[in-house]
């Protein structure tokens, strides 16, 4: 039984993610795209594991603006549709979302987005909530995983009542606790309709003139009905102080209070959780006769700074604070809240006592599995860079091959967004002196937004090389199929695109496919195609094909195929430490005399160990059954 | 033990790919089907490449799904390490039961650390702590992938989930994992490895 089918009526652990996939089939939704990104994944993979059953169309998109784009055409159609993303990919899909508020939707359409503040697994933290104020689009904040489920069946019914596009904003906090959920019934799913014209569509500047004037009526009849959202947007308590508070922030605040015992029923409690519109009437009302107002809401002052404004217009004078107690920077922390909640009131704040343990523990960075083919290629790619002596620029990307910036490989020296290593490339190629730039980008990552950059370069002539690594999976969110795997969300057969195809479709002469198991073979790939760059002063594409470590070996045990064991051979080694320093498999330990260990409960036999050896004291002590090298492919 | 009995904070840590998310999630369901509040909080994406993970788990009567620095009742490790790592998150009187496993980070150049060193400084710290066989346990029971289990099972033992959650409602959550026999034997194991290390009020 899949967790998000669960009976009306009863009560289910469920992630945020999951609750809003949940909301979505409450509110009979038809169609949903994403991308994957943490926090955000689970909504397109929990629909898309029930998808058949629940009669409904899923699909991971190229990237965050074909979800958009997807997901309106089919609200166009009559079809009610989600589009799920991380922060980082509403930047990629808001062209197209400043354009759908101008001609609005037909079926219910939610926009999900869900932010990463501390940045547990991104590039930078951004307040998604901004995105409201310049593009039209109502904003829900839920504050836990209930909320999230009936908010996503809020929005929806909404969007499609004033033709309008909304947008959910979630954070780690909510996206990724699990908490309980009372499930509502399900809406048989409307997955089609028909399409039918209207002047409004077609955004040439007469028409978007007059949808302008139309969005900013439209704006505050939104901000009218959200003022009345009692169950969302409501008054807990009473007390001559406030405490006004947005989606997350809502839990922090409430556990917060509850520890102060007599304190706490001095404090009103103003939670809100449609922050865009700003449902102005509702807070005013609630704060008109405070003498004290604290904000608490997690990065931007977004309901600080309107709550300000609306009360400098209507002349009323609190106290306000807001970031001044709470700060900007990172998540909220209970820690954090309650510091801000007990200085708000005028309470000694606590430092905790706290254990010291007196010993030096090492950081753990993520890395690369054991028989990752990443690491087979960082380790290639270093030899081939050396061989050619090149000085070479690593232009690095977002994806599990971010993590070739630590020891040993050294082999990523710019990190910025998905796309930008090619991107970057361009303009080290005609710009960096004696240096060689390497693009360095996964399949995924390539498809998504990797491609417009390739062309650049075979078009403007940048001498660059372009290596693709792909394992056949957007690997660094858990595996999700993508253009290249062959396969869709919901499961079925795919056409396979093909890289190489798309390098030498645009006139890209030198493209080298290699393996990264074979140590030998991918060095030399790839410096024949260096060489080509730098004699050439033209880019090239090599393209390193092994499937992720992770994906290989769960389809060798489902088709219980033996997985193959190398251990070292004692007497053989010397301990020299190539393999356990420079390449750095995680499967290997150091024992005390300095020699390698194998770990045989961490070992994936990929074998690459065994191969850059020079003693040739790693060797193979269970052999591999039928059908272990299809498994990689 | 000296818990509030109006809730109870667990923080799991340990290393991506040891388990951790699916104990925590038993955990929680158990806890709601039994009708107590349970929040367990993530932190997933890139930790999933053998970097530490921290799963935090609240039950009773709570708002907000993280566990403060200082609050824990109990730190629950599957790695000594990362035992380590959580004891900041231990209340005073708190209690952290780790599993014996001890795996240096792949980083080259590490000088590696011994079992007797980190008990030392545990000891030195003044820290209330168990040290659970997990590996022993589960290699015991047939698979080193039911380690997770061990521990889960060692934290019932303690006792320190007793008027939260029933052990009965988590162990019909084991059963339903795959290769539900070994992961139930390893619960048992856990249970009575625990149970030796019984936290009295």
């Amino acid at each position: 039984m899949y967790r998000i089918l669960g009976r009306a009526g009863s009560t289910a652990l469920l992630m945020g993610n999951e609750a809003v996939a949940r909301g979505f089939l409450e509110a009979g939704g038809g169609f949903a795209a994403g991308y994957p990104g943490t926090p955000s994944t689970e909504v397109i993979e929990s629909l898309a594991e029930v998808a058949k059953e629940a009669g409904i169309y899923v699909e991971w998109s190229s990237n965050e603006k074909v979800a958009v784009e997807a997901a309106y055409g089919a609200s166009l159609a009559g079809v009610r549709s989600i589009a799920t993303m991380k922060h980082v990919g509403l930047n990629v899909a808001a062209d197209a979302l400043m354009s759908i508020a101008y001609t609005g939707v037909r079926g219910g359409m939610l926009v999900f987005v869900a932010g990463d503040p501390s940045m547990w697994s991104s590039q930078n933290e951004q307040d998604d909530r901004y995105y409201g104020l310049i593009s039209y689009v109502p904003v829900l904040t839920p504050s836990d995983p209930q909320e999230a489920k009936d908010l996503t069946v809020l929005g929806l019914d909404l969007s499609e009542k004033f033709s309008h596009p909304f947008m959910m904003v979630s954070t780690t906090r909510v996206s990724h606790t699990r908490g309980p959920v009372v499930l509502g019934p399900l809406r048989p799913p409307r997955t089609a309709g028909k399409f039918e014209r209207a002047r409004g569509l077609t955004l040439v500047p007469a028409v978007a003139r007059e949808q302008r004037e139309k969005l900013i009526s439209k704006w505050e009849d939104i901000r009218k009905t959200f003022a009345g959202l009692g169950q969302f947007n409501r008054v807990e308590g009473d007390g001559d102080v406030a405490i006004v508070t947005d989606g997350v922030a809502y839990g922090f605040v409430k556990e917060s209070l509850s520890e102060l015992g007599p304190e706490a029923d001095k404090v009103k409690v103003v939670k809100i959780a449609t922050p865009l519109p700003f449902p102005r009437s509702f807070v005013i009302d609630a704060i008109s006769n405070v003498k004290r107002v604290l904000v608490v809401e997690e990065l931007e002052p977004v309901v600080e700074g309107q709550l300000k404004q609306a009360l400098e217009e209507e002349r009323l004078t609190p106290e306000v604070h807001g970031k001044d107690l709470v700060g900007l920077a990172g998540e909220l922390t209970l820690d954090r809240v309650r510091r801000a909640v007990r200085s708000f009131l005028g309470l000694p704040v606590e430092e905790p006592r706290l254990y010291k343990v007196d010993l030096q523990i090492p950081p753990r960075p993520p890395a690369f599995c054991p028989g990752c083919p990443h690491r087979a290629t960082f380790y290639a790619l270093r030899r081939a860079v050396n061989r050619l002596r090149l000085k070479a620029i690593y232009s690095g990307d977002i994806g599990c091959y971010s993590l070739g910036l630590y020891e040993p490989f050294r082999e990523q020296d710019i990190i910025i967004e998905m796309g930008g290593s090619v991107g970057a490339a361009n303009g080290l190629a005609h710009a960096a002196q004696d240096q060689v730039p390497i693009a360095i980008i996964g399949d995924s990552t390539f498809f998504h937004a990797g491609i417009p950059g390739l062309i650049n370069a075979m078009y403007n002539r940048a001498p660059m090389l372009l290596l693709v690594l792909d394992n056949r999976t957007t690997a660094m969110t858990g595996e999700q199929p993508d253009p290249g795997s062959g396969v869709t969300a919901m499961g079925d057969e795919a056409p396979v695109i093909s890289i190489e195809g798309i390098a030498r479709g645009i006139g890209i002469e030198k493209v080298v496919t290699f393996d990264p198991f074979d140590i030998n073979g991918a060095t030399n790939a790839m410096a024949e195609a260096l060489e080509y760059v730098v004699k050439e002063r033209r880019p090239a594409v090599a393209v390193a094909r092994r499937a992720c470590a992770l994906d290989a070996l769960r389809r060798a045990r489902k088709a219980k195929v033996q997985v193959p064991l190398y251990q070292v051979e004692d007497d053989k080694c010397t301990a020299c430490g190539i393999c356990y320093n420079a390449f750095s498999c995680p499967a290997i330990f150091v024992k005390d005399d300095r020699k390698a260990w194998i770990d045989p409960s961490l070992c994936t036999g990929c074998g690459v160990c065994a191969e850059i050896c020079p003693y040739k004291a790693i060797v193979k002590v269970v052999q591999e059954g039928k059908g272990w090298e299809e498994a990689w492919m | 033990m000296d818990v509030s009995r109006r809730r109870i904070n667990i923080v799991m840590t340990g290393v991506g790919g040891q388990g951790l998310i699916t104990a925590a999630r038993i955990l929680g369901e158990a806890a709601v089907e039994g009708g107590c509040k349970a929040l367990v909080a993530e932190t997933h994406g890139l930790s999933q490449r053998g970097g530490a993970v921290e799963v935090h788990v609240r039950l009773g009567d709570v708002y907000s799904s993280l566990v403060p620095r200082g609050e824990a009742d109990v730190v629950l490790s599957f790695e000594m390490i990362e035992a380590v790592r959580g004891v900041p998150y231990l209340r005073q009187g708190g209690v952290l039961l780790t599993a014996d496993t001890l795996m240096m980070p792949p980083t080259p150049g590490l000088r590696p650390l011994k079992r007797q060193q980190i008990e030392a400084a545990l000891k030195g710290a003044g820290v209330r702590y168990v040290v659970i066989p997990a590996r022993e346990a589960a290699e015991k029971v047939g698979s080193y992938l039911a380690e997770n289990m061990v521990m889960l099972g060692a934290l019932v033992g303690t006792g320190a989930l007793d008027g939260f959650v029933e052990p009965e409602r988590i162990r019909a959550k084991v059963q339903e994992l795959p290769m539900a026999d070994k992961n139930l034997a390893a619960f048992e194991e856990g249970i009575r490895l625990g149970s030796q290390a019984r936290l009295r009020p």
